[in-house]
């Protein structure tokens, strides 16, 4: 296949008029029919998720409150109930706790590097990129919508699991600005999962290639938020729940941004 | 490009001819040397840091098992310092340890056949001399072989670098289901059967992508049924009334109170009462290497299973 190269932003528009709005409508039903595997995916694994949750929510909230109720405390009935809820209840609520940790980088690992990485792969970039358009635009587009769903849905999940862990945080004595635990709730969780998705776009841009971009995003997370926890966290200039929240959630979503501008800017940059 | 469509074997061929493993050897490295090199390195640098911290970690552990023997009641803080830097290091670790296996064979096992039906090139890979099926078998044998081998030594460092949380941890034995799978043979085998899962499954759905994340799903499912439904049916418990077995001061960090298992064991099958006598069903803690070899013997022919599956799909569909 030939096509003509041409610079991304046609010159003789820039100067005399403003870029046509982005046309979000026919971009929704574009984006859809392109990433329906994912976003269907997205879907099947959040319905699943809120049933699991709420069930088993419901069930340990309720063995929370028979053991609160329980008196005296020493009793054999009560040890049982304490010990039931301190191994089987508990054991469910960590297990739960570490695969909504995974979640992110697993979602934005098949999430973010197909975006640009797969079209380039199978060469549909060429049609893609030379539409009315414009690929800066097709770009921005297509990072806001999927951005926005996963987003989202990161948000909802990560309430509902407050809701479900808020027994086990007096029970085990944990405190809410445990990394482990801090990170579950209130906006930090949405805006891990928006960095991750961010980053996984931004690699697969950088190499051009799904796969070894799907393995660099998983590293590169994986050493964010290690130096998050062990070096950036101890150091913020706040100690109470909301503000750190605020202000994680700040600096995520502006290194979000520069991910995103960096990913449009490569798109700008290759010569369809 | 028009190809002929053909049977996948001539019927004149009946007598299998060997493998040739030497000329396969350099085909395999070649198509997939990034994702061989990748896995060494990754690996590799890994098991440095393992080791570094590995070193860290024995060094104040045995400083802390000094202080213990001499002056008990003086080792608040270094136990302190042991429960919380060291011990959630480990407990991070561990857990990526128990996802490995997973994204080993995601990122290893699709990528065998699906690749090569995605990119076109069984189309001159499969009408060689060697023939499809002999391909296939030469690829997978010798992707998994290399596979077990680098994890298998990687699970040893990781088994040294953890030990002092085994002695510290209480409600840790190397039964329980997290550190059981990082040790011995089973980390191993739970690698190789995740690398078989993905190659079924690139050649079942014919997509990298789709296939990596199916794989994942899968392991992840296998892992729980392994864990909820297997594991207390090998046959490795034993009974007993001895008492004494839960009585010695082993007690769960967890909320202080008594354990209720012999020996600290997380595998209690059944408790009842005859008369005064109570009686357990068990897995005791000292059966762990024939609990090893037992997973990892199934695993293994899950693995072959799972291979066999692939070679005949590759048979089946039609280049």
């Amino acid at each position: 296949m030939t096509v003509l190269t041409t610079p991304a932003g046609s010159r003789q528009d820039a100067g005399t008029k403003p870029p046509p709005p982005v046309p979000w409508r026919q971009m929704l039903w574009v984006t859809w029919r392109q990433h329906r595997g994912l976003l269907i995916g997205v879907l099947a694994a959040f319905i699943a998720a809120v049933a699991g949750l709420l069930t088993e929510g419901l069930r340990i909230r309720h063995d929370y409150a028979a053991l609160t109720a329980c008196h005296p405390a020493a009793s054999p009935a009560c040890v049982q109930l304490s010990n039931f809820f301190g191994s089987t209840d508990w054991h469910v609520g960590n297990g739960v706790r570490a695969a909504l940790l995974a979640a992110p980088v697993l979602l934005a690992m098949f999430a973010g590097p197909p975006v640009i990485a797969r079209e380039l792969e199978n060469s549909t970039f060429r049609y893609a990129w030379t539409q009315g358009i414009g690929r800066a635009r097709w770009t921005i587009t297509k990072l806001t919508l999927l951005g926005s769903v996963l987003t989202i849905t990161a948000l909802l999940i990560s309430q509902l699991f407050t809701w479900f862990f808020a027994p086990f945080v007096p029970y085990e004595n944990l405190a809410v600005l445990t990394g482990a635990v801090f990170i579950t709730r209130g906006v930090a969780y949405a805006a891990w999962t928006l960095t991750a998705f961010c980053l996984g776009a931004f690699l697969g841009a950088l190499v051009r290639r799904t796969i070894p971009a799907m393995a660099i995003t998983l590293g590169a997370y994986l050493a964010l938020a290690g130096v998050a926890w062990l070096y950036l966290r101890p150091h913020y200039p706040l100690r109470t729940f909301w503000p750190m929240q605020v202000f994680e959630a700040g600096w995520l979503l502006a290194l979000s941004a520069g991910l995103a501008a960096g990913t449009v800017w490569l798109v700008r940059r290759r010569a369809a | 490009m028009t190809v002929l469509t053909m049977p996948a074997q001539p019927a004149q061929d009946v007598t299998p001819r060997p493998v040739p493993w030497q000329r396969m050897i350099w085909v395999t490295w070649r198509q997939h040397r990034a994702m061989l090199i990748s896995l060494t390195a990754v690996l590799g640098a890994v098991a440095i840091f393992l080791f570094a911290m590995g070193l860290w970690v024995h060094h104040n552990f045995s400083v802390l098992m000094a202080c213990a023997a001499a002056t008990p009641n003086d080792c608040g803080a270094l136990n302190q310092s042991f429960n919380n830097t060291d011990w959630t290091t480990a407990n991070t670790l561990l857990i990526l340890m128990n996802l490995a296996p997973a994204l080993i064979g995601a990122f290893t096992g699709p990528a065998v056949m699906a690749r090569e039906l995605e990119t076109g090139t069984f189309r001159y890979a499969w009408t060689q001399g060697i023939g499809r099926v002999r391909w296939a078998i030469a690829k997978l044998v010798l992707l998994g072989v290399v596979i077990a081998v680098l994890t298998w030594a990687f699970s040893q460092i990781f088994e040294w670098f953890f030990a002092p949380f085994l002695q510290q941890q209480n409600t840790l034995t190397v039964l329980s289901k997290t550190v059981f799978d990082t040790r011995g043979i089973a980390f191993a085998a739970w690698c190789l059967a995740a690398f078989a899962i993905g190659a079924f499954l690139g050649m079942l759905l014919r997509r990298a992508i789709g296939a990596m994340a199916a794989t994942l799903g899968v392991y992840l499912g296998l892992q729980l049924v392994t864990w909820l439904f297997l594991t207390k049916h090998y046959p490795v418990s034993v009974v007993t009334s001895n008492a004494s077995l839960f009585t010695g001061g082993v007690s769960s960090s967890l909320n202080g109170l008594p354990s209720t298992a012999p020996d600290n064991s997380p595998w209690v099958l059944a408790t009842w009462n005859v008369g005064h006598t109570s009686w357990w069903r068990y897995i005791p803690v000292s059966r762990f290497w024939p609990m090893q070899f037992i997973e990892a013997g199934w695993l293994l022919v899950l693995a072959v299973v799972l291979g066999a599956a692939t070679v005949w799909l590759v048979r089946r569909r039609a280049a």
